[in-house]
């Protein structure tokens, strides 16, 4: 364990997601301030290309997080990113990125706790993985 | 190759094609390069043999509009399939000539090279996927496919510093000329990301990290359309391993999604299509 502190970038989904880490806010639930939250309208908007450009920014982390699969405010957004974002992990991998330095999570308005442990559970293991070469 | 010619001079008098897409000798005497034959006259120039190692397919959307007819080798032809699937190419105007391929030579300028092309030593199929009419003898049966690809495999091994380590330094060396991209049938895009301004996704600089958007941003690109020609890696001046690249990525969408590029041009794309039910 290094005692870097990882930057992370998440974008999170306008009507799940962003709503859930909103809850956990209004809640006054803590989790680590590590992340920098940038708002989509749909997990089907992150483009993987936004994820690379945001490595090559230098982040530790990216977290993309949208609606529970079934529960798209369009209906389908996050059943295209699933499969998007899973060869994107894929492609990090192998070029020397750690898969866990990538997560998609599906997180709900109600889920602010749950949206509070991710990013904590996130910011341990990139703590634990230490800084990007 | 006189079975080549008969059929472009036959194709070419009847008016049913205004050109034949193949190879010549190219000037050194010992390589191939693309050839381009509009008369009867002209299509006493093509051959064909190991040394015909280009995808003519990045041709054809640049024909477009026009009765054509293309020589393809296996692995060419699923990139034609590509091309159709999404839209750049009509079925009714190529006339397409597929050849039974077991291999070409590496290129090699100045001397004959007698290596096969290492994507040739796994190459599954010797009968193009889609043709109107087919030169050579299929063999009684294709040719097994091992199970991993060594370059890719022996990658998956090191550790992920290690792999990093490899690539950063491959990249880095990446000048930017964009030949890998000007070369490969699936890039015809008219607006390439690396040459968008607003946004900038690839910076202006040559060196790390923007070429490693470049270089990763186009992998992810052809992830479900490379048909693992060759062309850009080959094309590449700084000898970068990009079909490493590739050929990773078409192993996992066909491990994932049952899917490989150019086999069924009427099957709908991977990503633009999902099953409700899977796990990823
Ligand atoms: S990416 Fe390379 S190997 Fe694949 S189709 Fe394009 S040029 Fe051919
Ligand atoms: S790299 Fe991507 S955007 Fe550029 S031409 Fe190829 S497919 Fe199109
Ligand atoms: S051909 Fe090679 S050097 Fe040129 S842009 Fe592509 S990867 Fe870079």
């Amino acid at each position: 364990m290094s005692d870097h502190e990882p930057r992370v970038l998440g974008f999170l989904c306008n009507w799940c997601s962003y709503a859930g880490a909103d809850l956990a806010g209004t809640s006054r639930i803590q989790y680590p301030p590590n992340i920098r939250i940038i708002r989509v309208p749909c997990s089907g908007r992150v483009d993987p290309l936004l994820v690379i450009k945001a490595f090559e920014r230098g982040f530790d982390g990216v977290l993309v997080s949208g609606c529970h699969p079934g529960d798209c405010h369009y209906t389908q957004g996050n059943y295209y990113a699933r499969r998007r974002l899973a060869i994107l992990r894929d492609l990090l991998e192998f070029i020397g990125i750690e898969g866990d330095r990538f997560r998609v999570e599906w997180v709900s308005a109600a889920e602010g706790q749950r949206f509070a442990r991710i990013v904590a559970d996130f910011v341990m293991r990139l703590k634990e993985l230490g800084p990007r070469r | 190759m006189e079975e080549i010619r008969a059929k472009a001079i036959e194709l070419l008098r009847s008016g049913e094609v205004k050109c034949f897409i193949g190879y010549e000798r190219a000037s050194d005497g010992l390589t191939a390069r693309p050839f381009f034959a509009y008369s009867a006259d002209d299509a006493g120039r093509l051959i064909f043999d190991r040394t015909c190692a280009h995808n003519l397919a990045r041709y054809l959307p640049d024909m477009r509009g026009q009765r054509v007819a293309i020589l393809v080798k296996p692995c060419d032809s699923r990139s034609v399939n590509v091309l159709i699937q999404e839209g750049q190419v009509n079925r009714e105007e190529v006339y397409v000539v597929g050849v039974v391929c077991d291999g070409v030579y590496k290129a090699s300028w100045g001397q004959p090279s007698q290596e096969l092309e290492a994507r040739c030593l796994y190459c599954s199929r010797r009968v193009p996927v889609v043709y109107d009419h087919l030169i050579g003898q299929p063999p009684a049966s294709e040719p097994q496919t091992p199970a991993s690809i060594p370059e890719v495999e022996a990658l998956e091994r090191r550790s992920a510093k290690e792999r990093w380590e490899f690539w950063r330094s491959h990249f880095a060396r990446c000048i930017r000329c964009n030949a890998c991209r000007q070369i490969c049938p699936a890039c015809y895009c008219p607006q390439c990301f690396s040459d968008q301004l607003d946004p900038l996704w690839t910076g202006i600089r040559i060196g790390l990290p923007q070429n490693w958007v470049w270089n990763v941003g186009r992998a992810l690109h052809l992830a479900g359309r490379c048909a693992d020609c060759g062309g850009c890696e080959r094309a590449c001046p700084m000898g970068i391993p990009l079909a490493a690249l590739n050929r990773k990525l078409a192993g996992r969408v066909k491990e994932l999604f049952g899917f490989e590029a150019g086999l069924d041009p009427r099957a709908p794309f991977p990503f633009a299509t999902f099953k409700k039910e899977e796990v990823l």
